[in-house]
């Protein structure tokens, strides 16, 4: 089709894409955990071989013991950090490969998170638990901090952490206060206590990079921006919207709406815009502040699992694979898992009427 | 075969049928054609609009959608362009027109010659050839000179068009059982078709599959172009096959009524039926078609396509397939 403004990474995932994520530095590092117990590092500038369509390549695979739930970066562009089914925390060293667990949960670990501005490690399980971890003392036991429920979705803006978990509890964390709780070993109370906006499981969390709020997407194709100021004026400001359904004409006249989770969020790293992926295998781009939606994709062959920006905000990498329904008996994203990487326009993810 | 009932038609009448300067189909009169390019090529793919021209279709998609178009859909390779402005037959740049008109009348001649063969009636005039016996005596050098000639040919097509216009018989044969060509047999005879499905009845030229590399040949009339043509599939445009490959595939071995939905539509309006409105996509929808059915209506007719207490990584970590066993990672 057209000139690649988007393209297809070479040798990806054998299987279901957990999470992906570009580096702090270079936009061209880009970290995916895979349920084929694999973390991958690729290169994602890497140009095409001769006559192949895929572009990108390779670095390095990290083997698990069990399939890989989340990986982050930590504080530079050669470590980082994965969560998965084996219970455990990992700090991976990319240039050397060599594994440290830094802590062990008793249940998968669902998310992990760094904190840049405090740098802190910290992980969400299905034990209902958060670790807190100081990454440069691996030594150091973390900081266990309990949980009212199974944590599904974990996201850190810079000074906050927004823990989203079942029964549609939200718990908002200081960062600093983490820090300091670590330091003395007393788990901090949540910085707030929230309830979703939206009716269903929450799906992903993502932060907004400029500390104003955050958003949430549920199984029920819904989103939700909301604000961490907890003044009246700044609550009113908190919406949710409908997004990735689709109507489907039925036998009896009245239109199905088809509705399909919302998978992952990301939020641009300047521009205050984001972009949702879902299992309708779309993904579409919105400005936070002017509730607008700015572009829908084509759509990708399969469902969207995971999406990242990169830190320059040039790059929108995308994982596709099959979503998993309701009822699934079996499941594998064998042969059909992707990874997508979008050049953006210029001001392809500019909030409109800012454009230069 | 099939002759009895009607002739062939003449070169001319060949030449005068409108056809689509984007996938070199031709169609029964203009209006058809319209619809055709309408449905196919100028379609949204967001909102399913049809547009009168790519420009059209361009502007459109700029305004309502805020995206720019690249190409024109289910195009063929060279012809994506949105450079020409076409509506119908209006617009088509006149080499074009030319390579169209050279590539009908080679196909016609040829496939009269190779009608001639397989029926083995003499030609009116020179050509020698005979039925399948007599050649079989004329071997090796017969078929190699006959080999050269279509490599020479095709050489020629593909410098001179990119491919776009190659003409088609051997990969023709399917054509047969195409929906488009049972779905109304009297109302959308194509000329290519009893050539075509003759070719099983002559041995003699084992070498033609060869010549003909199929995945440079347009397909030709009743099959749809987008699907064999090796075009680029868009995923799931809303109201298009999402798979229409696998579709159409389907459609013409199994159930020769159910064509493309489109070509359905052209037919039905061939036949003076009015399709009701809306309705033109039901069984084409989007990818998941059959899971959908197997799942619970809920109230006003929302669908989820995952509902649970447990989020889907819960559901997957339970399979034997991701499973870990502490335990055994410990021994």
């Amino acid at each position: 089709m057209a000139p690649a403004a988007q393209f297809e990474l070479a040798q990806p995932p054998n299987d279901a894409v957990s999470a992906l994520v570009f580096a702090p530095e270079s936009s061209s590092r880009l970290l995916v955990s895979s349920w084929d117990k694999n973390v991958y590092l690729y290169d994602t500038q890497t140009a095409a071989a001769e006559g192949e369509a895929q572009q990108g390549s390779l670095i390095q695979t990290f083997e698990h013991r069990a399939p890989v739930l989340d990986v982050c970066f930590g504080a530079n562009d050669d470590e980082a950090f994965s969560a998965g089914m084996d219970w455990q925390v990992i700090r991976l060293d990319l240039t050397s490969g060599e594994q440290t667990v830094l802590s062990k949960h008793s249940a998968p670990v669902r998310r992990v998170v760094y904190s840049r501005q405090n740098s802190l490690v910290i992980s969400a399980s299905w034990d209902s638990t958060l670790h807190v971890h100081n990454p440069n003392d691996t030594t150091q036991a973390p900081l266990e901090i309990p949980l009212p429920g199974k944590p599904h979705a974990m996201a850190a803006s810079p000074s906050k952490l927004i823990v989203a978990m079942t029964s549609r509890l939200v718990h908002i964390y200081d960062l600093s206060a983490l820090a300091t709780g670590l330091a003395s070993q007393t788990a901090p109370q949540p910085w707030q206590q929230r309830e979703s906006s939206l009716k269903f499981l929450t799906r992903a969390v993502a932060a907004m990079p400029s500390d104003a709020g955050y958003a949430t997407s549920s199984i029920e194709g819904r989103v939700a921006v909301e604000f961490f100021d907890a003044s009246a004026e700044s609550q009113a400001r908190k919406y949710a919207f409908k997004c990735h359904r689709q109507s489907q004409p039925s036998p009896d006249g009245a239109p199905t709406d088809v509705v399909y989770p919302v998978n992952a969020l990301a939020f641009h790293p300047t521009y205050g815009t984001f972009a949702s992926g879902g299992g309708d295998a779309t993904v579409a781009l919105w400005d936070a502040d002017a509730k607008r939606r700015m572009k829908v994709y084509q759509k990708f062959p399969d469902s969207v699992a995971a999406l990242a920006f990169s830190a320059d905000g040039r790059h929108l990498a995308i994982a596709v694979c099959p979503g998993f329904e309701t009822g699934m008996e079996d499941y594998s994203g064998e042969g059909r898992t992707k990874i997508l990487v979008r050049e953006l326009g210029e001001n392809e993810a500019l909030p409109k009427g800012k454009a230069k | 075969m099939g002759g009895k009932k009607r002739k062939h038609p003449d070169v001319e009448e060949l030449l005068n049928r409108a056809w689509c300067y984007y996938c070199e189909r031709d169609f029964e009169d203009l209006k058809l054609l319209i619809s055709h390019q309408k449905a196919k090529h100028f379609k949204c793919d967001r909102c399913g609009r049809r547009l009168n021209t790519a420009g059209g279709l361009s502007v459109h998609m700029n305004q309502v959608h805020k995206e720019s178009l690249s190409s024109v859909e289910n195009a063929l390779p060279n012809r994506q362009g949105l450079d020409v402005e076409i509506f119908g037959m209006e617009g088509i740049p006149e080499d074009i027109v030319q390579q169209h008109n050279q590539r009908i009348i080679q196909n016609y001649y040829q496939a009269q010659a190779e009608r001639f063969a397989a029926t083995g009636n003499p030609p009116p005039g020179q050509n020698d050839k005979r039925p399948a016996k007599k050649v079989k005596a004329e071997t090796p050098d017969e078929i190699k000179k006959r080999l050269a000639e279509h490599r020479a040919r095709i050489a020629a097509q593909k410098g001179g068009n990119g491919g776009g216009a190659t003409h088609t018989p051997p990969t023709g044969l399917p054509d047969g059982h195409s929906p488009a060509q049972s779905a109304s047999p009297g109302a959308f005879n194509s000329p290519f078709h009893p050539p075509g499905a003759q070719y099983p009845g002559y041995p003699n030229q084992p070498q033609y599959p060869h010549a003909y590399p199929p995945s440079n040949l347009p397909s030709r009339p009743g099959s749809n172009v987008p699907a064999t043509s090796g075009l680029p599939q868009r995923p799931g445009q809303p109201g298009w096959p999402a798979n229409a490959p696998a579709a159409e595939e389907h459609a013409s071995s199994v159930a020769p009524q159910q064509g493309d939905d489109i070509d359905q539509l052209i037919r039905m309006a061939e036949a003076g039926i009015r399709p009701p409105k809306k309705s033109e996509t039901p069984a084409a929808t989007e990818e998941a078609a059959p899971e959908k059915k197997s799942k619970k209506e809920k109230d006003k007719n929302v669908q989820m396509i995952y509902e649970d207490e447990l989020s889907p990584e819960e559901r997957m970590a339970m399979m034997p397939r991701y499973a870990f066993n502490p335990e055994a990672a410990a021994a």
